[in-house]
């Protein structure tokens, strides 16, 4: 207990102490996971809402795919990104394995589905008379894409929202395709996992602090959006 | 122009229109003139929104032809948004868009490319026709439902159409805005020209508002009204062939007597009202007491329990001249050609 006691005092400490190697690894791990949101919602979004409004050929076991790769391990993604960043795979000459972009890539891989399934099931919970209504007033293609965006946009925000909270809770990929190198590709997670494991647990616990922070504001955000919706 | 010189604004020729494989509707021809009034009487499932869906080009007649000003609707998308957009439609529950109820009047504009500079003037104008001045801010969502289907009115006069579609626009609408709502349709119709075409299964309402009324009944426009509408079989006799309500026989003509219907109808304008009975070629006559009196301005309607519930329509004057109210015992009477198969 005294031991859990002194890490949580050391934990505190150097939260308020600023501890800049701390602040570095929260500030990096937020730009990592929110570029890869940002990439992520740009083509999940799309792909989702194609998905979603369009009947075509293959759709229902594009969307079987789609559902089975939001429960993708994270580590398989790391072994398969892997498999083409390192030296001597296709993607090699690119020189991207233990980069800041490489745990990008695995993050945004991550999101992706994520963000593409819950925008398939927010355009398809928009009321049928919405687009009715819009088509009756003489909404062309782009404005009848833009309208049922717009009156999903709260499920498309919480979408986002779940997204990111995938890509800054992940610790598979982003140790295998990082490196966790110290101030360059080290984040909340794989920090954690290093620190716990060098016995530096007060370290890790100020970490942990910061990342329940993170998950928290996402939830109460996504909360918040959830009822603004309806 | 037809043969009288009224413009045809829209026209269907030939229409019909199957769901899974259903026969939904029946159109032989149906033409819209300019600045009337049209009101689609019918019960659930008649038909009736199919039928502005289609007139209204938000769905695609299984066969026929639609003529909008002479000209026919092709199948390309471009020319039948162009089309489109000078129609409007509401819908019996109206939508409202996740915005402001000014975000809502102006979605027509917007689909046609008005700049937000000149919307502001043409919302304020069409909030204004519906009553709903000073409402541009807030929320559509808190709107209560008569107060939707007003901004629903609004959003689609905004466009300034040729032709309003409204798709049963009192039926989600508690009784204060029903009244509010049939003068703005009229007035909607008297001030800007605006063709319109409602539905309603409130037939009253179809004639207190409407120029010309269709019956529609299973997708199928019927030579009379939906009252006096009775299921039955037709059976022959010495006499002649009649329709067994199961309550009470009804003569009708002999053309009809090989006839599969299991339907009739009868016009409450063909049916006479007497204290007495009298001698006529009339061959239905029934006695029966007034059960209720509707004042329709000018007219009454009298709803009559005869075996089979009649509503019967005169004038006040002769309502007046015979004495007449709730409990009166009546004889209605009325030819076997005024009796309609379905």
């Amino acid at each position: 207990m005294e031991y859990l006691i002194e890490a949580f005092g050391d934990s505190i400490e150097l939260i308020f102490s600023f501890d800049r190697e701390i602040y570095g690894i929260v500030g990096r791990s937020l730009v990592f996971s929110l570029t890869a949101t940002f990439l992520a919602a740009l083509f999940g979004v799309p792909i989702g809402f194609l998905v979603g409004t369009k009947r075509f050929r293959g759709r229902s076991g594009l969307l079987t795919v789609m559902n089975t790769l939001m429960a993708l391990p994270t580590v398989v993604v790391g072994l398969l990104a892997y498999g083409f960043f390192s030296r001597r795979a296709p993607l090699g000459f690119l020189d991207l394995l233990f980069s800041p972009t490489a745990v990008i890539i695995g993050e945004f891989i991550l999101s992706l589905p994520i963000i593409a399934n819950l925008t398939v099931s927010a355009v398809q919970a928009v009321d049928s008379r919405a687009i009715l209504t819009a088509k009756s007033l003489g909404a062309g293609r782009a404005l009848m894409t833009w309208t049922i965006l717009m009156e999903a946009r709260f499920s498309l925000l919480a979408a986002i929202i779940a997204g990111f909270g995938r890509a800054v809770s992940e610790v598979g990929s982003a140790m295998m395709l990082g490196g966790n190198i110290r101030f360059y590709t080290r984040t909340m997670t794989t920090a954690i996992a290093l620190e716990t494991s060098k016995g530096e647990f007060g370290f890790g616990l100020a970490l942990g602090f910061f990342l329940l922070l993170v998950v928290f504001s996402i939830n109460i955000l996504f909360h918040f959006l959830q009822v603004r919706g309806r | 122009m037809n043969e009288i010189g009224e413009m045809v604004q829209l026209e269907l020729r030939n229409v019909t229109h199957r769901y899974n494989g259903k026969m939904v509707l029946d159109i032989p021809h149906l033409s819209i003139q300019r600045g009337k009034i049209y009101g689609v009487v019918g019960p659930n499932g008649s038909g009736k929104t199919t039928l502005l869906s289609i007139m209204n080009l938000l769905i695609r007649p299984t066969r026929g032809q639609l003529f909008f000003e002479g000209k026919p609707i092709h199948n390309e998308d471009d020319s039948r948004l162009e089309i489109q957009r000078s129609m409007a439609m509401t819908l019996q529950t109206p939508y409202l868009f996740n915005t402001t109820v000014e975000g809502n009047v102006a979605y027509g504009l917007r689909a046609r490319g008005i700049p937000r500079r000149n919307r502001a003037a043409v919302i304020e104008d069409a909030l204004h026709q519906v009553g709903l001045r000073g409402l541009t801010n807030r929320r559509a969502r808190e709107l209560s439902g008569g107060e939707a289907q007003l901004v629903a009115i609004a959003r689609a006069l905004a466009v300034d159409p040729k032709i309003l579609f409204l798709d049963e626009p009192t039926a989600n609408v508690d009784l204060r805005h029903i009244g509010q709502l049939e003068e703005i349709v009229s007035a909607i119709n008297a001030d800007r020209g605006t063709t319109i075409v409602l539905t309603t299964h409130n037939l009253p309402q179809a004639y207190r508002l409407a120029h010309h009324v269709f019956p529609l009944f299973e997708g199928r426009m019927v030579p009379s009204t939906m009252h006096n509408l009775f299921g039955g079989t037709i059976k022959a006799s010495a006499d002649g062939p009649y329709f067994d309500t199961g309550k009470i026989q009804i003569w009708i003509p002999q053309e009809f007597s090989s006839s599969p219907s299991n339907y009739i109808s009868v016009n409450p304008e063909d049916i006479i009202v007497s204290k007495e009975p009298f001698a006529s070629s009339a061959r239905n006559r029934y006695e029966g007491t007034i059960t209720q009196v509707v004042d329709q301005k000018g007219r009454v309607d009298l709803v009559v329990n005869a075996g089979e519930t009649f509503r019967v329509q005169i004038t006040e004057h002769s309502f007046r001249r015979m004495g007449l109210n709730v409990g009166s015992r009546i004889y209605v009477t009325f030819k076997a050609t005024s009796v309609h198969l379905l």
